[in-house]
């Protein structure tokens, strides 16, 4: 009997749950995996990794202004936080929407809301979508993290 | 039913702990608590993308003054996995020593912000008297008391001599012995006992849940440590303790954080006996081929993560930043639930945020429909007063 990775065990996993809703998948280093999905395929995905392999801490949530669309990635983290999945996936820029994790992982809260604030990605259900960084009379409607926004001077 | 708001220090959330506190109160009892950041946003990971990989390094080093060794550490390891590298063991070894020494004087200063937050000021001095000790080692190796620059893309740029490394040595001995010295008092002086004991509890499974970090997550029990659970930088072949408390109050994230200066002391000791031979710095390109890396490192704080992007140009493309303090809000916000004013201080302290951030506290009463601010200073008296008339006793 061959013994295989733990990482090589959870893409396994993942690829017979989900089949060809895992558009690409890698191992980048030894605990590091790299999973991309549809933004559809988000919630069942942190479902099944919560139900059958603890998930339970989120380290972050980073967002990429790619010009056409924005790039999330959820860095979650399962085995007691030993081992980071890192969940990708895209949404267009014009109609940035994506639901909320916030049930799943409570942990998302502020990361959903400074995603929002700095590149104006939607997550929708979640409870409280407010400002969280750009002062308050920041003009509606400006990301400062977006590529085409620039600073004064540069 | 009455309100109000604290600006606990505007910074960068990712940085220097910039938040307002909204609470919600039932008389003094804390009812909800709901954040605000972003005062002093220095727009860092933007900064990232304007500069050069090298520049990015001392960008990051000025994330927090506190903290800055995690900081580069963690950025360096980010760009040298995109390279697809291994710094040489010596320097790995010496990015460890530099990082303990930075944990125990995080730790050290933090204790005695404590020290001040609960009015016991002979502790506080004495503690930042010794904390002296470590960054004068600093300074011996690099230079410089609080930002010593060593690390860079490929290894350190200080190595350590023998004769650094006796007088390292000498230095850990005595901050042995004063560290087990402020462990028996913290066990066994009221004055801290009554103020910290049973306040600001976070159970285990709130921690688990809300995604608590570092020595605030090992406090309710939780063994999470990156150094432990995703070694970076040879960690993996240094013995050390994972320490943890179940108490779950400001009590034992004190005992925590000073167990681990002790642990890290115990970690330098070994570091400076195994210090392999060989460079410290292996000679990389400028800028890495393209790829992207997400790279944790164990900060004082807690778990700090860095995902670094590279489209093969001479800036990074993206830079993402998260340190330990915005991850431990949540968790301060539960903890505050159920709790005096007066322990406002000591239950924000004990998250260990940056406190030279924190300026002015907002009341706002609600049912009387009066306003009033208070600066911190004058929090800490309200609180110290508070205590000296009896408190809830």
């Amino acid at each position: 009997m061959t013994t295989i990775s733990r990482e090589e065990f959870i893409l396994k996993e993942l690829k017979l749950a989900f089949n060809d809703k895992i558009l690409e998948s890698r191992i980048a280093a030894p605990r590091y995996i790299y999973v991309t999905v549809n933004k559809e395929t988000v919630i069942p995905l942190v479902k099944f990794l919560k139900e059958n392999f603890g998930l339970r801490h989120i380290v972050t949530i980073t967002g990429t202004d790619f010009g056409e669309y924005i790039e999330l990635i959820y860095h979650l983290a399962i085995y007691g936080r030993t081992l980071m999945v890192n969940v990708k996936t895209k949404v267009p820029k014009d109609d940035p929407e994506i639901e909320s994790i916030v049930k799943l992982l409570p942990g998302a809260t502020l990361y959903e809301r400074e995603v929002h604030d700095l590149l104006g990605v939607v997550f929708t259900g979640h409870p409280n979508l407010e400002r969280l960084i750009l002062p308050d009379d920041w003009p509606e409607g400006v990301y400062p993290l977006r590529k085409d926004w620039k600073m004064e001077g540069t | 039913m009455s309100t109000y708001k604290i600006p606990v220090g505007p910074q960068h959330p990712a940085i220097k702990e910039a938040f307002q506190f909204n609470f919600e109160l039932d008389g003094e009892i804390i009812v909800n608590v709901k954040p605000r950041l972003g005062f002093v946003h220095r727009g860092i990971e933007k900064g990232m993308e304007l500069r050069s990989w090298v520049q990015g390094i001392y960008l990051s080093e000025r994330i927090c003054g506190i903290c800055n060794v995690p900081h580069t550490t963690c950025y360096c390891i980010a760009v040298e996995k995109l390279h697809d590298v291994d710094v040489p063991k010596r320097a790995q070894y010496l990015r460890i020593i530099i990082n303990e020494l930075n944990r125990i004087h995080s730790h050290l200063l933090w204790l005695g912000v404590l020290g001040m937050e609960l009015g016991f000021l002979t502790f506080y001095m004495y503690v930042w008297r010794d904390r002296e000790r470590v960054m004068d080692l600093v300074e011996l190796i690099s230079g410089n008391r609080v930002t010593p620059s060593m690390n860079f893309i490929g290894g350190v740029v200080y190595d350590i001599t023998p004769k650094m490394e006796m007088a390292i040595k000498k230095g850990m001995d005595y901050l042995e012995e004063r560290t087990k010295y402020y462990k028996s008092v913290v066990l066994n002086e009221p004055t801290i006992k009554v103020r910290t004991e049973n306040i600001g509890v976070l159970n285990k499974s709130a921690a688990t849940d809300l995604c608590a970090v570092g020595p605030v997550a090992r406090a309710s029990d939780l063994k999470t440590d990156v150094r432990f659970d995703d070694p970076y930088s040879s960690y993996d072949e240094i013995p050390f303790n994972l320490v943890t408390y179940s108490y779950c109050d400001v009590f034992a994230r004190v005992l925590v954080r000073v167990d681990e200066v002790l642990e890290s002391i115990n970690i330098i000791r070994e570091c400076l006996d195994k210090l392999p031979s060989g460079p410290i710095m292996k000679k990389l390109k400028r800028t890495p081929p393209p790829g992207e890396s997400t790279v944790r490192v164990e900060a004082p704080r807690g778990e700090l993560m860095y995902y670094v992007k590279s489209d093969g140009k001479e800036n990074p493309y993206r830079v993402k930043i998260r340190t330990p303090t915005l991850a431990n809000i949540p968790a301060v916000c539960e903890m505050l639930k159920g709790y005096h004013i007066a322990d406002i201080p000591a239950i924000i302290a004990s998250i260990d945020p940056c406190y030279c951030c924190t300026e002015r506290i907002l009341f706002i009463d609600k049912a009387r429909n009066k306003r009033w601010i208070w600066s911190h200073s004058q929090l800490r008296k309200y609180s110290l007063e508070w205590y000296e008339n009896g408190g809830r006793r």
